[in-house]
């Protein structure tokens, strides 16, 4: 019983991770309609700028700001300069997420291309253990749940209680109609990726903090957990996304942690596909089913 | 030609006839019905992986060194055969899951997610194929025949050209036959397809399961020429190449997958392979694989067709070309649609 709390408690730092993540991949999917598997490769592209601003001797908490705000831009430039054109084209759904795989792609491995197939890792203090109830953290740890826990309040107050958070609903849900209603709809897409963009970020940097090993793949890996995370909880939904990355993230450290290491990725995607079976729209499915992605 | 050049070259050739085995499966499924199966290259490991286990002995032999199922010693042509239907029986199980319900790119993504899984799950089991080390040592079909190596090779290229050509006669046929169009008019829209009698479902599954045997065959094909196969092999990244290839070759079109498969996986990133390396041994495949990108970006941006783009086919009008009897043009329509391709089911 003890163990399955501790057990508990490394799921909560994997969910805090993916849910950060989780938030900004279903609220590019829900504005935008598109499923941006360049996602994972931005993650990896913010912890490279984190460590070149790290290396250059930042303090890590300041890197991961500059590195959020690195993505963040990254993330608006390449639906504005990228995605939109091929939209403005009437391009296929399928084909919009080639193109997406495409420019992640190019990322990751340009990002290879630099710095090789070697990991790095932070020059930061190592955090002092904590307990909390049979639970150990390191102080590191802690900061990461509580980054997640801001970062998700933030986002749920955004779309809860401020004019553009009701505007992205709405976009969310009807588009068309939004822009019939007076909603600035282009404005709307470019706050949100500019947000989701950040989210990316501060989720591939946290990343890095926790399992303290980089390298080209890193988000791309740590990607199919957030896929799978945001699809489980509801796609296009922010809270949806937060169960989801509970969920999976609690789950894959139980099953690790009783069963096998190495079954820590598999359970999650067993979860995944019951849920695709019984419920394929999600836990919170209002947005996906306004989308039909399911029949 | 020295004995390394004719080495290269005629592996180059076996690839070439392996990708295009498996492009035409993929032009079927992705081309032709419009299903996006993302998880393509799980089928292409499930022939690799039968066709092994089938061909080596039991799990013990060389030491026990390496550990799998089944281990059976088939002689030749059984194991590509049963490779074949072994992938295609998968592809219409993974079908049934998900086709039936999903929104066209979210179909892509959930069979994104179950490629990782199936990746997963064998790397992890150690006792299904050896986990991640993979397959070693697997017998070489011809072995019997010489044992010159270079001629060995040629003779292997020459039977991977006719399974190559088998495959891509067979898939011609279907596609110019009335189920071919059928598949088309699932493509084009659906709903017009089930109004005309068609059962979409069953028409996707059955897709599912011919392109899988196809990409079943030739990962046969493959491992045999390889003997070696791993989880490294088919990561997901290797169907995102198969669909740059149909891209550029010309997605639904005859020839498409042919040209496509030769210049993209061939060309762009088995033929460097083997060249000289420069800067850091990551340099020259990271360079190879944004240049996969940028090719299918230019492609999907300035020649969405592709080189070669899918013929538009015309047909006399069925409505106007016999008198119109009792029936109304759409009955006469469905009896010809009927007629072609057996009664609707």
């Amino acid at each position: 019983m003890q163990s399955l709390v501790l057990y508990i408690g490394f799921g909560l730092v994997t969910a805090s991770i993916l849910c950060i993540g989780a938030v900004g991949f279903t609220l590019q999917f829900g504005i935008s309609n598109l499923f941006n598997l360049a996602f994972g490769a931005t993650m990896t592209a913010a912890a490279f700028v984190a460590y070149v601003c790290n290396s250059a001797g930042l303090n890590i908490w300041l890197s991961l700001v500059l590195a959020t705000l690195a993505a963040s831009v990254l993330s608006f430039l390449m639906n504005r300069g990228i995605y939109l054109p091929f939209e403005r084209r009437a391009t296929g759904k399928f084909t919009m997420i080639m193109v997406t795989l495409g420019v992640g792609i190019i990322i990751q491995y340009g990002i290879e291309a630099i710095w090789g197939g070697d990991n790095f890792s932070y020059n930061m203090a190592a955090g002092s253990p904590v307990h909390v109830a049979s639970m150990l953290f390191t102080t590191t740890q802690l900061t990461v749940i509580a980054i997640a826990a801001v970062a998700a309040t933030a986002v749920h107050v955004l779309l809860r209680y401020t004019r553009l958070g009701k505007a992205m609903r709405a976009v969310a849900v009807n588009a068309r109609l939004a822009r019939n209603c007076g909603i600035p709809v282009k404005a709307v897409v470019d706050s949100t990726w500019l947000i989701s963009g950040a989210l990316s970020g501060l989720a591939g940097v946290v990343l890095v903090i926790d399992v303290q090993v980089l390298n080209s793949g890193t988000g791309s890996d740590f990607f199919i957990l957030i896929i799978a995370a945001a699809v489980l909880g509801g796609i296009g939904s922010a809270s949806g996304a937060i169960v989801g990355s509970i969920i999976i993230g609690v789950v894959a450290e139980v099953a690790a942690g009783f069963i096998n290491p190495e079954f820590k990725d598999i359970s999650a995607f067993i979860i995944l596909a019951v849920v695709l079976l019984l419920r394929p729209t999600g836990v919170i499915s209002s947005i996906a089913s306004a989308k039909e992605v399911a029949r | 030609m020295s004995g390394a050049w004719q080495f290269y070259i005629a592996t180059l050739v076996i690839y070439a006839f392996v990708y295009i085995i498996a492009a035409s499966g993929l032009n079927l499924q992705f081309g032709v019905t419009g299903v996006y199966n993302f998880a393509f290259i799980i089928f292409q490991a499930a022939g690799a992986y039968c066709t092994a286990v089938l061909t080596l002995g039991p799990s013990s032999a060389n030491g026990a060194f390496q550990h799998y199922i089944v281990g059976l010693h088939l002689p030749f042509p059984l194991p590509l055969l049963i490779s074949g239907v072994v992938a295609g029986l998968l592809g219409v199980g993974l079908g049934a899951l998900t086709v039936r319900r999903l929104r066209a790119d979210y179909l892509a993504i959930v069979m994104l997610v179950i490629s990782l899984i199936a990746t997963g799950v064998v790397t992890d089991y150690q006792g299904l194929f050896n986990g991640a080390a993979g397959l070693a040592l697997i017998p070489q079909p011809f072995a019997s025949l010489t044992s010159n190596l270079v001629v060995y090779d040629w003779l292997y290229a020459l039977f991977a050209g006719i399974v190559c050509a088998l495959v891509l006669i067979a898939v011609r046929m279907l596609i110019e036959s009335p189920l071919g169009r059928s598949l088309r008019a699932v493509r084009e829209n659906e709903n017009a397809a089930a109004a005309l009698g068609k059962n979409v479902t069953a028409l996707r599954l059955l897709v599912f399961g011919i392109g899988g045997a196809i990409a079943g065959i030739s990962g046969s094909v493959l491992v045999s020429f390889t003997q070696a196969w791993s989880p490294e092999s088919w990561l997901y990244a290797e169907t995102f190449v198969l669909f740059t290839a149909l891209i550029v070759g010309g997605v639904g079109s005859n020839l498409g997958p042919l040209i496509g498969a030769v210049l993209v996986p061939v060309v762009l990133a088995e033929g460097s392979r083997y060249l000289p390396q420069f800067g850091p041994p990551t340099l020259v495949p990271s360079l190879e694989w944004i240049a996969i990108g940028v090719v299918l970006l230019a492609f999907l941006w300035f020649w969405p067709r592709g080189i070669l783009p899918e013929r538009k086919r015309t047909f006399p009008s069925a409505a106007v070309s016999r008198p119109l009897t009792s029936q109304t043009t759409g009955d006469l329509a469905v009896k010809d649609l009927e007629k072609e391709s057996g009664p609707s089911r």
